[in-house]
């Protein structure tokens, strides 16, 4: 099929693991969805819109906090996942383990917010769980945690299988982190982006999904028997390293779609330089050490702790503002990029992830710290680098996957889904910074009036991303889960137009053809009855070369009244009126 | 000062994104010349440098707030859902030192002026006592808030006291 004008396209056939993939995807975008119902509930309820009982606001927070984290690193971890599998061999198995123990785990967490009342909090910062003042049974918080626990565990699986693939194919972890390369600088042990930011993670959110399960473990065990006490400093320490590294990973995770899809686009890889290596180094290490910001206000911790969460909040950010976020506008400047959906997305997704550190950066510092810690300031944050960061990267992938359908007529809609997803989420973060900078606290169900007018306005703009979001969902939901796998069929113009539009001889051909590639080589005998019909007399003399390239082993057997049909075989033929006569 | 962090934050965001969209939004122009490499190195330097001089600046002095010789002592104590204070009246100009306790779960002591502006904040920690010193330098009734989700009655745990121009 070399000079032919058509591709048959099996939609996404190329990766291993895209059916477990875009079923994760179009869960996590589901649940976000779902996710920021909550929290245009609870905005609505701060800013007197409606009058929402304080026992349901907190639960939706504890719902909206664990389930946006869980779908950011679901989404996180499908498409990190899916870009390794590019790289080295993964078992599937190990992924539909991880799935299951996740969906098992949202099972729990679920039951224990809306029917055991748990409104703790995702952060179950001890010893709340076990005094709840009434609102909640001891029972329910295990079941939280409990939950935690069951996607820890899955998570750690997941990790294990990708770090021993990675190590074996890269020379070690230390290979497939590029700490080698970075030592000897030969660019041939330069391990592909994809890898190095698989393996920082690996070696990050191990550790913070480790300490985690301890601290959980401990407060398990403290519901169930109070007498067993914890240490609540100790205890605010290991919840904030893990609750801070692992919402870090999800980000960490799913920038790995920008490296391998922008490329795609473009036209030029994305090489992993000294400084690319290095600048991932310091993640590894920073992102470790700078929770301590979130201990600020806890004044019986050392200086030296202090002093490192203030440096280090700083610190982080000049890896992602000077070599990330530069980095991506430099490849993407005249590199003549096309925009659809998903490379606006993914584009966006870096910018919103640097903007949305400066803040953070600036709370981080000691001075600074005392006058927005837990006001409103701190979702701003946040919000700026999860919403327009990491969930635009996880729609973008989204939009990716389903990229062969969308191109004509559906690109109207997208843009204007785009446009609403970025107005509506700048608008929304926006006022939570404006609440902040007027002291608001956060986590308050009930705002008193002179607060209110930010709330109302963040309403309006939340209201607008949940409309875009509604598009990219209802579009990936119809695009993967509404059609059978409907071939495609791509254009030399770059179109990609469904086979209806094909006229008959071409509908003929894509289906000869087709049916040749199906057989795989297997020893078939085609048999065929004028299979010039309607066919282009250039195409009738190719025809059967063609058959015969993509499936070497059929052997045509056809009645025509074409000549130019049987091309080169002309030594084949049987004239049936030579037979006759010969009868005769 | 909360307005001069918001208007400093605005203007960093709206640099970095500014020069981040103006970068991508031309695909179609001339790709980045040989001096965008150097640039970036610059950038990486200055940001370095800078954070260097801004951690030797604010940390030099230390990260607490250490009272002086003769500070007042305030003793606060929190829990599920109520502040209690042991003096509800405060010299003007007298430096403070709250020392702040629970007696169950962790909250926060956030410091709200009457115009409700947030002036200083720290943790109510189980097993700990937390040091915050303050100077207040407006008369007034000021409210202390709860700044860490405590529960269901969080936003419920409120309090106040005044701040008295010294009687002379
Ligand atoms: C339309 C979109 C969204 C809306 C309307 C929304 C709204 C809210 C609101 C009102 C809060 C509580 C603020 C407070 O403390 O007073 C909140 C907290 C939070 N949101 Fe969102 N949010 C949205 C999107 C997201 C996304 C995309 C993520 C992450 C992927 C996210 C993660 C969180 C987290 C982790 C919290 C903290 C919960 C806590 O304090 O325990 N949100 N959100
Ligand atoms: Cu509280």
């Amino acid at each position: 099929m070399t000079d032919a004008t058509y591709e048959i396209e099996s939609i996404a056939s190329e990766n291993p693991h895209a059916g477990w993939i875009k079923l994760t995807m179009g869960l996590g975008g589901v649940v976000f969805l779902l996710m920021m119902i909550f929290g245009l509930i609870m905005r609505a309820g701060q800013g007197g819109i409606i009058d929402l009982d304080p026992v349901i606001f907190y639960q939706l927070l504890t719902a909206h906090g664990a389930g946006m984290v869980g779908s950011a690193a679901l989404s996180g971890a499908a498409i990190l996942w899916y870009f390794v599998a590019r790289h080295v061999t993964l078992s599937i198995k190990i992924y539909i383990i991880f799935l299951g123990l996740f969906l098992a785990g949202v099972v729990f967490i679920l039951g224990s917010i809306f029917i055991g009342g748990y409104g703790g909090a995702w952060t179950f910062l001890f010893p709340l769980p076990a005094i709840s003042g009434g609102a909640w049974e001891a029972g329910a918080a295990v079941a939280f945690c409990v939950g935690y626990l069951l996607i820890g565990v899955g998570f750690l699986l997941y990790y294990l299988e990708m770090a021993y693939n990675i190590s074996k194919s890269f020379g070690g972890l230390f290979g497939g982190l590029g700490w080698k390369f970075i030592v000897n600088g030969d660019s041939k042990t330069a391990p592909p982006p994809t890898i190095i930011a698989a393996s920082s993670v690996i070696v990050f959110n191990s550790i913070g999904i480790v300490f985690g399960a301890i601290v959980l473990g401990a407060s398990i065990i403290n519901l169930l028997i109070p007498s067993f006490a914890v240490n609540a400093l100790l205890a605010k320490n290991a919840i904030y390293f893990f609750g801070h590294v692992f919402i870090n990973a999800t980000i960490y995770m799913a920038v790995t779609a920008v490296y391998e899809l922008i490329p795609e686009y473009t036209g030029k890889p994305w090489k992993t330089t000294r400084l690319f290596a290095i600048a991932w180094a310091a993640v590894v290490v920073f992102v470790q050490i700078v929770y301590f910001h979130h201990l600020l206000q806890d004044v019986n911790m050392p200086a030296w702790a202090l002093a490192t969460g203030q440096i280090i909040s700083y610190a982080s950010g000049v890896p992602l503002i000077a070599v990330t976020v530069f980095s991506t506008a430099l490849y993407i400047k005249g590199s003549g990029m096309k925009w659809d959906l998903a490379t606006k997305l993914l584009v966006l997704g870096v910018g919103g992830w640097g903007i949305g550190v400066i803040p953070a950066m600036i709370d981080g510092m000691v001075s600074v710290n005392k006058l927005m810690h837990n006001t409103q300031w701190v979702p701003g944050h946040f919000h700026t680098y999860l919403l327009l960061g990491e969930v635009a990267m996880a729609f973008g992938f989204a939009a990716w996957l389903g990229r062969d359908k969308s191109s004509q007529d559906q690109s109207g809609l997208d843009r204007f889904a785009f446009q609403a997803y970025l107005a509506g989420g700048f608008g929304f973060v926006l006022m939570f910074f404006w609440s902040g900078a007027s002291s608001i606290p956060r986590r308050w169900a009930v705002h008193y009036d002179e607060w209110q007018l930010q709330s109302q306005i963040a309403t309006v703009f939340a209201a607008v991303v949940i409309l875009a979001t509604t598009l990219f969902v209802l579009r990936y939901v119809e695009i993967h889960f509404d059609e059978r796998n409907t071939p495609m069929v791509h254009l030399e113009t770059d179109e990609i137009v469904g086979i209806e539009v094909l006229s008959s001889g071409e509908k003929q051909l894509f289906i000869i053809l087709g049916e040749a590639l199906l057989q795989e080589e297997r020893p078939v005998v085609f048999i065929s009855d004028e299979p010039e019909l309607s066919l282009h007399v250039s195409w009738q003399a190719a025809l059967f070369e063609h058959i015969r390239s993509l499936n070497g082993s059929c052997q045509i057997i056809s009645a025509t009244h074409s000549p130019d049909i049987v091309g080169s075989f002309q030594d084949r033929v049987i004239k049936i009126e030579q037979c006759i006569r010969d009868v005769h | 000062m909360q307005t001069t962090i918001l208007i400093v934050s605005l203007i960093l965001m709206a640099v970095v994104g500014v020069a981040y969209a103006r970068a991508v939004y031309a695909t179609d122009g001339p790709p980045a010349g040989p001096g965008a490499n150097k640039a970036r190195s610059a950038l990486l330097w200055g940001m370095i440098v800078f954070g260097v001089i801004l951690s030797v600046g604010t940390l030099r002095e230390g990260v607490y707030d250490v009272a002086g010789p003769a500070p007042m002592v305030v003793n606060v104590s929190g829990g599920q859902w109520w502040w209690e204070v042991d003096t509800y009246e405060i010299p003007l100009g007298q430096e403070v030192e709250f020392r702040v306790t629970t007696e169950d779960v962790s909250h926060g002591m956030g410091i709200y002026t009457p115009g409700m502006t947030l002036v200083a904040q720290v943790q109510a920690m189980p097993g700990y006592t937390n040091k915050l010193v303050h100077t207040f330098d407006a008369p007034g009734t000021y409210q202390i808030l709860c700044m860490e989700f405590c529960g269901i009655a969080h936003h419920d745990m409120v309090n106040e006291f005044n701040v008295l121009e010294a009687a002379e």
